[in-house]
């Protein structure tokens, strides 16, 4: 059982690449002003920590694209996290599109760039959830609670739907929750539906997206009941949330999306770390 | 390696005169730089700031709260002043008010920036965007100038081309010059046409065949 997602240690104390850049990906949006905000969030305290010569963002649907970003640093050796929930279509076929990488590793002029696997693949994503959990609803018996952990579902190529099953299952098995689900928005289990699947008094959902935007701080909380109708985005609320919400005879927990938790700026630098064990720099420390 | 690094070369630009970029000054100060919007460099009542990070911020939303998804758009609000150590900071600073803007400027000096044709942009989209390969000649006339209009859309200097070699004509010649904006000035340059091009082409294909 996992007592406490707190103490995360790893290689990326380790590790110190002052001749590199950090590249982080993430989607951005032109309509909603925080879909950004955890991608900035996670380079701001990476680029304070001082592991890299330099941090920066791009995005799909900010500035700077994909396409310009390269031109905004200075190091020869850059790696690439892509700011993701998991593998799929944007980590698989947008990205190295974009960036013209051909591989994990990619040469270009005097450049290699070598491309991580996204932070929301990262084996310790279950201790971050179940970190998100417990803080939102501390104190509150775990075999009295139903864990709901949340994602879009019906993406094209996206494989987050199956990421948070997994989640789920991995959560299932190493807590003492009283049930642990993946739901979806878009597909069965629909988490509109959350009351009639759960039976404990106290329920607790974690969105399985990157940022508090359009869906998990909009859409989901309409699905779920606290909200009669979308709400403007987060950052240009006046008014709060503050669980927890009474809902349906239950005492519902609504976390912030799993991409907002600052542990992930741990996460990116171990993807960084296993990306250089599976591909060892030629030049040690470069 | 490039031989001078990005900031090292703004420090270039700077000691040539050119303390603008977008609706920003940068100005000299003694222990380093600030950074303030243009029509407020003889305020006094400014919220001072001493963090790069500050600029996400103050980029963010306009003067009436809105996103701005487009950070070329005129729309800065006023009333902050950035007083920072040196020009690493200056930097990264204008990285958040002007994302990629110093990059491309550099590359377009040494003749490395390769824009990309408006038609090639347009080829590429895939989903609901595929729609806009129909735009025509005639309607991306149209389009681009009052979509990118530098008074009220966006600041950034066309470089490209509806094909290669074929600029959109109707486009104002300064619009397509990046000299037009002064020897004061490190121009903002734009090498493609951004999400919010390519969603308007999209309006403008479906009103058409509506």
């Amino acid at each position: 059982m996992i007592r406490s997602a707190v103490p995360l240690v790893s290689s990326r104390e380790m590790l110190h690449k002052p001749h590199s850049a950090l590249i982080l990906v993430g989607h951005g949006s032109t309509v909603n002003p925080d879909s950004s905000a955890p991608t900035h969030a996670h380079a701001r305290a990476l680029r304070e920590r001082g592991s890299f010569a330099e941090v920066v963002s791009c995005f799909w649907k900010e500035e700077p694209s994909m396409r310009e970003v390269l031109r905004t640093v200075d190091s020869d050796d850059i790696y690439v996290v892509p700011a993701f929930i998991s593998e799929g279509y944007f980590t698989q076929t947008v990205i190295p599109r974009e960036l013209g990488l051909d591989g994990p590793l990619t040469t270009i002029g005097s450049r290699t760039v070598r491309y991580c696997e996204p932070v929301g693949s990262h084996p310790r994503m279950t201790e971050v959830l179940l970190h998100r959990a417990r803080e939102v609803a501390p104190g509150i018996p775990e075999s009295e609670t139903s864990l709901l952990i949340v994602g879009h579902g019906t993406n094209l190529n996206d494989n987050s739907a199956l990421a948070a099953k997994e989640q789920a299952r991995l959560l299932g098995e190493r807590t003492g929750y009283a049930a642990v689900l993946n739901t979806y928005m878009e597909e069965e289990p629909l988490i509109s539906k959350w009351a009639e699947l759960t039976e404990t008094p106290h329920v607790v959902v974690v969105p399985f997206f990157i940022a508090d935007g359009l869906h998990s701080y909009q859409d989901i909380p309409v699905l779920l009941g606290i909200e009669s109708e979308p709400v403007d985005p987060a950052s240009q609320r006046t008014v709060f949330r503050r669980n927890p919400f009474r809902v349906r005879g239950r005492e519902l927990y609504y976390a912030s999306a799993i991409g907002t938790e600052p542990l992930l700026a741990d996460l990116i630098l171990d993807q960084v770390a296993a990306f250089d064990r599976r591909h060892p720099p030629c030049t040690p420390g470069a | 390696m490039h031989p001078r690094s990005l900031t090292e070369q703004l420090g270039d630009w700077i000691a040539e005169g050119r303390n603008r970029i977008g609706e920003i000054l940068i100005l000299r100060r003694a222990g380093g730089w600030r950074l303030t919007h243009r029509e407020d460099a003889h305020q006094k009542e400014l919220a001072v700031a001493t963090d790069p990070h500050a600029a996400l911020a103050i980029a963010r939303l306009d003067p009436s709260g809105q996103w701005r998804p487009l950070r070329a758009a005129p729309t800065l609000r006023r009333g902050w002043a950035l007083d920072l150590a040196d020009l690493a900071v200056v930097r990264l600073a204008l990285e958040f008010f002007y994302p990629g803007a110093l990059g491309n400027y550099a590359a377009w000096r040494e003749q490395r920036l390769q824009p990309t044709p408006m038609r090639e942009t347009l080829d590429r989209q895939t989903g609901m965007y595929r729609i806009t390969q129909l735009l025509t000649d005639a309607q991306a006339g149209e389009l681009v100038p009052e979509a990118c209009a530098s008074a009220s859309r966006c600041m950034k200097t066309i470089l490209w081309d509806l094909r290669p070699g074929e600029p959109i004509r109707e486009l104002p010649s300064d619009k397509r010059d990046p000299g037009a904006t002064g020897p004061d000035t490190i121009p903002l340059l734009c090498s493609e046409a951004c999400n919010l091009l390519v969603a308007a082409a999209r309006e403008t294909v479906k009103r058409s065949r509506a």
